[in-house]
């Protein structure tokens, strides 16, 4: 009896289905609608955009990244969607698949596109695809062309040297106030920018067994944090960073001009700095390969996903954005909000077109890029850079001692670890 | 529903009384004692059941530990920061707010006219949601356009690109600051009330005896109203121990300006440490019970002798 | 005479000090709330708009813009003042019903235990929220009432029932009593004289009890911020936020700030009597 019902139940969707594919074949969701969580800002015609391909509507919901990280792991801990569609970060990783609270992505995403999408792999575990990333955020450094020829800097940088010494005569000439951008608050930029630091003095944070190596005088990454002290004392760094977020030096430092150096550069960013509409520094602004110690560049990876909570009880459509806002198409226009293509494909056609900005720069530092922590996220990465930019941030305010701040981060990671 | 129980009512009046009245009374305090049994007493309970066991959302089982979560937290460095970052919160703020808010309202207390317009504008900043006055003193204290660098470079000081945040005693001063601002009234109010309280003959006879406004002050408005300062000091104490809003607005999770609750906060929906916030959390009620208690205690002694 | 002039100069001076102090920071909320956005590059700072415009007003109401960064900021700023008011306005008037009846039976009523419940009820006031938070958001997740309108309605109302029912008890237990005798004479049930008779009477203390429980779900911040991160999402969450993504937009900031305490102000500019005398009744006087 019961079996027959549902077999009744089933024949009766399928046929539903069938005439809903017969009616638009090619939006099979029209009429639905998703909500979507990113860190802002997006593009500004997301989701009429969204709505005129798929026919489903976009709710778009954006904060600071640092408030979306906070709402994702609230809302999933309460076993409620934080979105349809959330933001998936690289260093998430390791504790949502713990958790195992994402949908596998295997079947949104064909061979090819993963082959295209080669950051994808860091979103693979256990042979279960949990996000597609979106955004190919590697670290460059953002430079102001202009200032650094108005300061009769010719040759750019290699070494870090040579970029503290253009940022001193860019000072000296009174150019701007402060010439470097450096996130120094308890957020998540000033870890990254930590951790970009560390490699560029040619270390790591981790030793193969994930135990920390920056504790050490002559490590890189006590070097790193002393080299960002060294350029708040120089009155290089603008002290009020402890209070600023990556993306309040993004958005209105360095997009002003006030600014000539992003240490921690974001190479999306020179798409939505070269429009007029966006930035008064249109035209002046290039990437340079990561300065480094030894004056060889070296870089890595945070790159953002797309995934599907499982809580969320509208995966269908929301598999249908994800494949929208990682396509070609969309990924080549998304350029010019400051997002950089995560297709080999896409990236390959805005060289050809000439409009991507600092290509060169780019390719140079491309091959250069490596993952944070080769063996993936850790389980424990949220509080371990939480400690990491707490600590970051009362040595800027000078409340403790670099030696102190070592000592935190790496008593935390031994807190952590004990789970 | 409504017929019955008033039919509840009306037997009350045939003399069977008691026990119908009895079921009625039960019938009217049932929805709070379900609100407040669901929503506070069994999660109290279950808060310090918890806290004996190590509950984490990631991890599976709920382990007993016995008093592991409670000795953790004193080899814990960022808690003691926090534990004496809300001690200097509280000192700072029910001594602020009680001298400057007893002061306030023997000023009030001397205004004849206009006096319900004045207590007004000195009660809003008390009904403004907290964040809401963290985000607006964050932009009073901003470096660059906020009004008060513009303010001290207006009046000649060179203070424009100040930032007043990257000095931890700074910091904590102004997070204080907006605390008081928003909390200060509710002492005024309470103190007001009293001195309103204090019949007019006492200061008459004093000033016959030739008695200055300031001695006066100490000498009849002071231990008249000390009842309602201790009150006022009870509610001060328990607000500071409760500060959280003002402090994540203007300094988020800065280590220097952290009071207790953030780090509870911190603990449990960034860290995942379920049952270390429960343990926390637990202890921060019984030392705010105890201070209050202290005060109530005192007031008690105070008022035998008065 | 001279020395009450004297007296009188002090007083209004140090009462000017204390207006400066509370208003402000309002008055700069406002102020910015109109600023041109260009104006805030200025140097030195203008303390008043020279050129005051209502362009923050009308891009988060979504008359001059629809969506800002890609976000449809209007249609989410309206829902979030939505739910601010109806689950302040829900907590409410459930707080204040539920403290009605309760303060009946304890005053009016005999029944064993009364004075115990009472007690219990009322001691939770010394119990600081954050002590039950934890448990409480693992039970509204086994609920499934996390962002959702009855469990943040719920969360409040057992907050702000303690403070209710403690001044509602009391002031019943001040009113004369001989309306309701008179009544009772004549055959009227408990909940008639609850209805017809002690209601208007307490409706001083009703009003009280309303502006204090209303300000208080008004302004709550950790709460929502764990319990309603999303459809149900307040102002006081939603504002914060909007600090972190529109660093640069102080006009959007302060007039979403102002829309959120246009409310407490006008409780305070109307209700003013009936909320001081909530808060000394409220303070355990």
């Amino acid at each position: 009896m019961k079996n027959t019902s549902r077999l009744a139940w089933a024949t009766a969707t399928v046929l539903l289905g069938m005439a809903q594919f017969a009616a638009a074949d090619d939006k099979p969701f029209a009429g639905k609608s998703i909500t979507v969580l990113l860190p802002s800002p997006q593009d500004a015609t997301m989701a009429a955009d969204f709505e005129k391909a798929t026919g489903i509507k976009l709710d778009l919901q954006t904060a600071s990244w640092d408030d979306v990280s906070t709402k994702v792991s609230t809302a999933l801990l309460a076993g409620t969607a934080p979105a349809d569609v959330t933001e998936f970060d690289w260093s998430w990783t390791g504790q949502f698949a713990a958790a195992g609270w994402y949908v596998p992505l295997n079947d949104v995403v064909s061979k090819d596109t993963q082959e295209d999408i080669k950051g994808s792999s860091l979103f693979n575990i256990n042979g279960q695809l949990l996000a597609v990333p979106y955004t190919n955020d590697f670290r460059v450094m953002l430079i102001n062309k202009k200032h650094f020829e108005d300061a009769g800097v010719k040759a750019m940088p290699q070494t870090l040297d040579e970029l503290v010494a253009a940022a001193k005569a860019i000072k000296a000439k009174g150019i701007v106030k402060y010439p470097v951008g450096l996130p120094l608050s308890a957020t998540e930029g000033a870890s990254t920018s930590w951790y970009l630091l560390t490699k560029a003095f040619g270390g790591d944070l981790f030793d193969k067994d994930m135990n920390p190596i920056f504790i050490a005088k002559d490590s890189a990454g006590y070097k790193a944090m002393a080299f960002e002290m060294q350029l708040l004392k120089d009155g290089l760094v603008d002290p009020a960073s402890t209070g600023l977020k990556d993306s309040d030096i993004n958005d209105t430092v360095f997009a002003k001009g006030l600014t000539s150096i992003m240490i921690s550069g974001e190479p999306g960013r020179l798409g939505q700095y070269a429009d007029p509409k966006q930035s008064v520094v249109a035209g002046q602004v290039a990437a340079i390969p990561v300065c480094t110690a030894s004056g060889k560049t070296r870089s890595f990876g945070l790159l953002e996903g797309l995934g599907i909570p499982k809580s969320s009880p509208n995966a269908g459509p929301a598999k249908e954005f994800i494949k929208w806002m990682t396509s070609k198409e969309f990924q080549i226009h998304n350029y010019s909000n400051g997002v950089l293509p995560t297709r080999t494909s896409a990236l390959a056609d805005l060289q050809k077109g000439g409009t991507l900005i600092s290509g060169e720069a780019l390719v140079a530092q491309a091959p250069t890029v490596e993952p944070l922590f080769p063996a993936g996220a850790p389980t424990w990465y949220p509080q371990f850079s939480l400690a990491v930019n707490t600590s970051i941030n009362s040595v800027a305010k000078g409340e403790i001692s670099i030696d102190d701040a070592m000592k935190r981060i790496a008593d935390a990671v031994t807190e952590a670890k004990k789970q | 529903m409504t017929q019955s129980t008033l039919n509840f009512g009306k037997s009350g009046q045939h003399g069977i009384g008691g026990r119908s009245d009895a079921v009625l009374g039960y019938l009217l305090v049932m929805p709070i004692l379900l609100t407040m049994a669901g929503l506070v007493f069994y999660p109290l309970l279950s808060t310090s059941w918890d806290s004996l066991h190590r509950v984490d959302p990631l991890q599976q089982g709920t382990p007993f530990v016995g008093l592991a979560n409670y000795t953790r937290m004193f080899a814990d460095a960022e808690v003691g920061r926090s534990w004496s970052n809300t001690f200097i919160y509280v000192f700072l703020a029910v001594t602020l707010e009680t001298v400057f808010g007893v002061t306030a309202a023997a000023l009030i207390n001397q205004v004849k006219r206009g006096r319900q317009w004045v207590l007004a504008a000195v009660v809003l900043p008390w009904a403004l949601p907290a964040v809401v006055s963290g985000v607006i003193w964050e932009w009073i204290y901003a470096p660059g356009p906020g009004l008060l660098n513009g303010s001290l470079t207006a009046v000649g000081f060179n203070f424009e690109d100040f930032v007043w945040f990257n000095n931890s005693t700074l910091a904590t001063l102004l997070v204080t600051l907006v605390h008081v601002w928003r909390m200060m009234p509710l002492t005024i109010v309470i103190v007001l009330a009293a001195m309103q309280s204090i019949p007019s003959e006492l200061y008459e006879a004093a000033r016959m005896d030739g008695s200055s406004r300031l001695n006066m002050f100490f000498t009849i408005t002071l231990p008249l109203t000390r009842g309602a300062i201790a009150v006022a000091m009870t509610n001060a104490t328990v607000a500071a121990f409760n500060l959280f809003d003002e402090a994540m607005v203007l300094a988020r999770n800065s280590v220097e300006t952290r009071p207790i609750l953030i780090q509870i906060y911190l603990e449990a929906f960034r860290k995942f440490h379920f049952s270390y916030g429960m343990a926390l959390s637990l202890v921060v009620t019984l030392v705010s019970l105890l201070v209050s208690l202290g005060y109530v205690l005192r007031l008690h002694k105070n008022t035998r002798l008065d | 005479m001279r020395e009450v002039w004297f007296h009188r100069i002090w007083v209004w001076a140090g009462v000017g000090i204390l207006l400066l102090w509370s208003l402000v920071p309002v008055y700069w909320t406002l102020a910015t709330s109109v600023t041109p956005t260009t104006d805030f590059n200025l140097r030195p700072i203008h303390f008043y708009p020279s050129a005051p415009t209502f362009d923050h007003y009308l891009r988060l109401f979504g008359v001059t813009a629809t969506t800002i960064g890609g976000v449809n900021t209007a249609d989410q700023f309206r829902l979030a003042l939505f739910n601010s008011i109806a689950t302040s306005a829900a907590a409410t008037a459930l707080c204040v019903l539920f403290s009605l009846m309760g303060a009946y039976a304890f005053s009016r009523l005999e029944f064993p235990f009364r004075n115990a419940l009472f007690y219990a009820v009322v001691g939770t006031l010394a119990i600081p929220g954050y002590a039950v938070l934890i448990p409480l958001f693992r039970i509204m997740v086994s609920l499934h009432q996390i962002d959702a309108y009855l469990g943040i309605t719920l969360i409040y109302v057992s907050a702000f029932l303690p403070l209710c029912l403690w001044l509602l008890k009391g002031l019943l237990e001040s009113l004369p009593r001989s309306l309701e005798e008179a009544a009772r004479m004549d055959g009227a049930s408990h909940l008639r004289i609850l209805a017809e008779i002690i209601t208007p009477l307490a409706a001083p203390g009703l009003t009280a009890a309303a502006i204090l429980t209303f300000l208080g779900a008004w302004g709550q911040y950790l709460v929502p911020l764990v319990f309603s991160p999303k459809a149900a999402k307040p102002l006081t969450v939603m504002i914060p936020e909007f600090v972190g993504k529109n660093f640069i937009d102080y006009g959007l900031i302060m007039a979403s700030g102002t829309v959120a305490i246009f409310v407490p102000c006008l409780l305070v500019i109307f209700l003013n009597k009936y909320l001081i005398s909530g808060l000394l009744a409220g303070s355990g006087k």
